[in-house]
């Protein structure tokens, strides 16, 4: 029953974590030598494709959509040739096309994996605990810090504080404290709660970890990997074929 | 053993790693919050790390107060590099963060963790690292553009370039970023004095 939870949920392939890694590590170099916009349009194809095959289909999709936008808006902004509007885009374009295609591959991966498959994975590939705990701990504290916020901001209501930037201007000291006193005691609170269940829960045991999902390298990684690699490649002849 | 010794070879335990990755969290949410919007706008964007450095000094100060050994300020840079790295950013705001993490936590080193006025400096020099892709940017702004034009870069926009942005942005754009972790450090060792040494949630 338990089991049938753990796998049967996702819809599409599941990959390694670590194949994941790998493709990351592939887009972030192929973005940041694309030679050109087309190019930049297959990289992002190719993400797509990949967001279609791990199940999350219609976020994938959005994403496309929203780069085809950019694309038009891009090529509207090249067509005025001069003027403050083009010197501003473009420097600032420059720097979305570098960011837009490992952004939208790394919201896939993180949806897709789960924490305990990621442990598993990164304690396979030998990488140090002093990293992969705090990166853990980071992942997961994230969306916390943002329900506390909700909390602090009824609280500072309570005091007559005013959580916003008018308050803020009204009396900087008060709101500072109000903020950050309560959002620091919680994250020192649960630093020694976690800890505790961390340590209660084995992990500092020496084995190797163990995990019910099956973490290895199979045909589609495999398959991944190679399409991710010529994409790359595609990035370095592209100007001697177009 | 001397007290210096001691610092170097006492070895993180899940306690203080876990303490790190919370803190890790908060100031990469602080970061964005303040830095982001300046991201967003094109004529704002070469001041992100000036926006970003406003506040996360208070929790980097807390940080190194409750775990004052060598490591927690690298991890905490790593991590934000790793983050960096796989949002895409540029690979410049990667490097910069390592290396940016590795001065502080030396900084803070040299002054065993427990100096004030020294946590602060190291608070700037990690707020510096945040600037490396805009100082890639600034040693070859014509690799930045050319791929948007395919065609090659039309002389006039480099020029221009070359006259208004170079020199003035570069400045402002460091000078903001010490003045403002200047400040956000000098709130937060005023907040550590006044609220969390009294609550005895310093190590």
């Amino acid at each position: 029953m338990i089991w049938s939870v753990y796998t049967e949920n996702r819809l599409g392939l599941q990959f390694d974590p670590r194949t994941k890694i790998i493709m990351l590590i592939l887009c972030v170099i192929s973005a940041t030598i694309a030679p050109s916009l087309l190019y930049e349009s297959v990289l992002i194809f190719a993400v797509t494709v990949f967001g279609c095959a791990s199940g999350k289909v219609r976020r994938s999709l959005f994403c496309a959509a929203f780069y085809g936008a950019f694309y038009m808006l891009t090529k509207f902004v090249i067509s005025l040739e001069k003027g403050t509007l083009y010197t501003v885009f473009t420097s600032w374009l420059g720097l979305f096309y570098t960011v837009y295609p490992c952004a939208f591959l790394a919201s896939i991966i993180l949806s897709t994996t789960k924490v305990s498959e990621f442990l598993t994975a990164t304690s396979k590939a030998h990488i140090p605990n002093k990293v992969v705990i705090p990166l853990a701990v980071m992942l997961r504290y994230i969306p916390t810090v943002c329900e506390d916020w909700g909390y602090i901001k009824d609280a500072m209501r309570l005091r007559d504080v005013t959580p916003s930037l008018f308050g803020f201007l009204k009396n900087p000291a008060m709101a500072v404290e109000c903020l950050y006193v309560p959002l620091l005691m919680t994250a020192s609170n649960t630093a020694d709660e976690l800890s505790a269940a961390a340590l209660t829960r084995g992990i500092e045991n020496p084995t190797p970890r163990t995990c019910l999902i099956e973490v290895r390298f199979r045909g589609r990684d495999w398959i991944a990997t190679v399409l991710a690699v010529c994409v790359l490649v595609l990035g370095f002849i592209w100007e001697r074929i177009v | 053993m001397t007290n210096e010794t001691n610092i170097k070879k006492q070895k993180l335990t899940v306690k203080e790693l876990i303490t790190v990755g919370i803190f890790s969290a908060i100031i990469f949410i602080c970061i964005a919050l303040s830095g982001g919007p300046f991201a967003m706008f094109p004529a704002l964007t070469f001041y992100y790390p000036v926006g970003g450095s406003l506040l996360a000094g208070p929790v980097y100060l807390l940080l190194i107060a409750k775990v004052p050994k060598s490591g927690p300020i690298f991890i905490a840079g790593l991590l934000m590099a790793i983050f960096c790295y796989v949002t895409g950013m540029h690979i410049g705001m990667t490097v910069g963060y390592l290396v940016g993490s590795t001065l502080a936590d030396l900084v803070a080193l040299s002054g065993r963790y427990k100096s004030i006025k020294i946590n602060i400096l190291s608070y700037i020099v990690f707020c510096l690292g945040g600037t490396g892709s805009y100082i890639a940017y600034f040693i070859n702004p014509e690799v930045w553009v050319r791929r948007m034009l395919e065609k090659g870069t039309p002389q006039e926009y480099l020029n221009t370039m070359a006259a208004t942005v170079n020199r003035w942005i570069l400045i402002t754009m460091l000078a903001g970023t010490v003045l403002v972790a200047l400040f956000s450090g000098f709130v937060g060792s005023k907040l550590l004095k006044k609220q969390f040494e009294k609550a005895g949630i310093t190590a």
